[in-house]
């Protein structure tokens, strides 16, 4: 399985008069792990919700492998098929053990009961978290919560992983195994990550960062790569 | 499966909630199968009033609101005597509310050797004869304590017991039989009764006899089975519409009940929506996980409901004093129809929130926090 290739052409997304996103152009080449940097408030959120097409632009447009993601009629399809989502906030189900909620990406894909336990104590232990399949996100710390949350992502073998913050409420040892994680699942898989962050260096771990700020791309014509970042 | 498993998952973990939108289903489900056993044992009652035999017709005042309202003159005696087909005719005079002790007994005024008085068995006494005496049934007698030779009062008229009596049939069992002189005495309606049953000859087809009837005696309504008793009374339909607008009621209550519930769960669980929606979970697919759980709530409080409701329906009949006369009938259908309510009731009241579920914004919601 190959990454997706993520093109950005001139997109911009405006709420009412204030515009958050404002005339961004870039690409993701498939397999890369990109880091997307900037302040809080700059428009890294709303730029993933694009890509991952949980929202449509005011103009311009996003292309996942040739699909313009702002006019696809069936968007949840999209997300299920293509793309992994973290977010800051793990957003697990707390009436649902950490193996169910791995396998609800796999739920809505309609696939077998077996197939999904297996899928999800598999990549269970994966993220280290073999031993707790039954636990309720309740019962886990704020790292191990973040990890099932990668591995519900990683579940629909998505092509594309979008993670917003992801380290954001954790300390900086949690930060650091699950940026391992998601480096992981991106050379394993050779998934296409793009991540998230207002921690400018954590992009250390990216192929190449882009930063944002105030809704523009910093360098928007220049795809500088991470190792050469300051 | 894993649907159903994750939605009593979700119920468990909101125990509070289920509970109280379960009990909201339950009083409504358990208002409609009380008073659906209810209606049934009344409609089944009255199917008794008049029993019949194989040769036997009632006939009764045609649009009367019931069986005990009918006033038929007892002028057309004489004229069914003389009807082709027709063996006997015979007054019969039901008296209801005679009895202050009993109040739901019915007091039957018949003559002493008409084939209906002829038909009682007495198990103490023997055939009640003059105008101040009374035939008692073995329940009536029971709930008086009263023996024969002892006496009764109806309507301040003291009345002896000749005979305690048993034939099997509730209500007469729970009534009594006066002279039918002395019952039109008691309504002040002398040369009037609610009824005349005829006994038709051995070889006289029912139908035969009731086209002879009807051609003969116009205003006059023919009853030949305890179903036709039931559709007989308006009183009937009315308690059957009665019971109809309180199931549509429960209906419109429970469904709104259930619909403010289960909007204000998927309001609090915006974020739960939003999520679902982010991992692939399209529309329908979340709107039907939401219409699973407001069913799966409903079918728990229909269940508690249907409970309630068999227990409802005789405390009920114990309320209104209608024991004697009124058992409640329960039937399979009867509880097939709670249980069906509850599931309508699931839907109905699960589609409007089932529709805001499936139509959260997951970047609105999952951007706000």
């Amino acid at each position: 399985m190959s990454g997706a290739r993520v093109v950005v052409e001139h997109l911009s997304r405006a709420y009412g008069p204030a515009v958050v996103l404002d005339d961004v152009s870039f690409v993701v080449e498939p397999g890369e792990l990109v880091a997307l940097t900037g302040p809080s408030g700059s428009g890294k959120t709303t730029l993933l919700q694009l890509i991952g097409s949980l929202d449509r632009p005011t103009s311009g447009r996003v292309l996942v492998d040739e699909a313009s993601v702002g006019e696809l009629r069936h968007p949840a399809e999209f997300r299920r098929d293509t793309v992994g989502f973290v977010f800051q906030l793990h957003y697990l189900l707390p009436a649902l053990s950490a193996q169910s909620n791995v396998e609800l990406p796999l739920m809505a894909a309609g696939v077998s009961r077996r197939e999904r336990a297996e899928r999800a104590v598999d990549l269970l232990e994966k993220v280290g978290l073999g031993d707790r399949a039954g636990a309720r996100p309740s019962e886990l710390s704020g790292g191990e919560r973040q990890r099932v949350a990668i591995a519900r992502a990683l579940a629909g073998r998505p092509r594309l992983i979008l993670a917003d913050e992801p380290t954001g409420a954790l300390d900086s040892v949690a930060s650091h195994r699950v940026w391992e994680l998601l480096s992981d699942a991106c050379a394993r898989s050779g998934a296409t990550v793009i991540v998230a962050s207002h921690d400018a260096t954590l992009a250390e771990h990216a192929d190449r960062e882009l930063h944002i700020y105030d809704g523009h791309l910093a360098k928007p014509s220049v795809l500088v790569p991470a190792e050469t970042t300051p | 499966m894993s649907t159903l498993i994750q939605t009593l998952g979700n119920l468990r973990g909101r125990p509070g909630r289920t509970i109280l939108t379960a009990l909201g289903t339950a009083l409504g489900i358990a208002t409609i199968v009380a008073l659906l056993a209810v209606v049934g044992g009344v409609k089944h009652s009255a199917g008794d009033l008049v029993n019949l035999g194989p040769s036997e017709l009632g006939l009764f005042q045609a649009d009367a609101a019931d069986p005990t309202t009918s006033i038929l003159s007892t002028t057309l005696i004489t004229r069914l005597d003389h009807t082709p087909g027709i063996a006997s005719a015979t007054p019969l005079i039901l008296l209801v509310n005679g009895l202050p002790k009993a109040p739901g007994s019915i007091v039957f005024g018949a003559e002493p050797h008409s084939f209906v008085s002829q038909g009682l068995v007495y198990s103490s006494g023997g055939q009640y004869s003059s105008g101040s005496q009374i035939a008692l049934g073995d329940t009536l007698a029971q709930q008086l304590h009263a023996t024969a030779g002892q006496t009764v009062t109806i309507d301040h008229r003291r009345l002896q017991v000749t005979g305690i009596y048993h034939n099997g049939i509730a209500f007469q069992d729970a009534g009594a039989f006066i002279p039918l002189s002395t019952a039109q005495a008691l309504t002040g309606r002398p040369g009037e009764t609610t009824s005349i049953v005829v006994k038709l000859d051995p070889a006289t087809k029912p139908a035969t006899a009731q086209h002879t009837i009807t051609k003969r005696f116009p205003g006059i309504q023919i009853i030949s089975d305890a179903q036709q008793a039931t559709r007989a009374g308006v009183s009937g339909d009315l308690i059957s519409q009665f019971g109809l607008v309180i199931v549509v009621l429960a209906l419109l209550l429970g469904g709104i009940g259930v619909a403010n519930t289960m909007l204000m769960a998927v309001i609090e669980r915006r974020s739960e929506f939003a999520l679902l929606s982010a991992v692939g979970f399209n529309g329908p697919q979340i709107a039907g996980r939401v219409l699973v759980e407001s069913i799966v709530t409903t079918i728990l409080g229909a269940g508690i409901g249907l409970l309630l409701g068999v227990i409802g329906a005789q405390l009920l009949v114990d309320a209104l004093g209608a024991q004697t006369f009124v058992n409640p009938q329960i039937t399979a259908w009867d509880l097939g129809r709670g249980l069906l309510v509850g599931v309508l009731l699931g839907a109905l009241g699960g589609l409007y929130p089932a529709w805001r579920a499936a139509h959260v914004s997951p970047a609105r919601v999952l951007a706000q926090h």
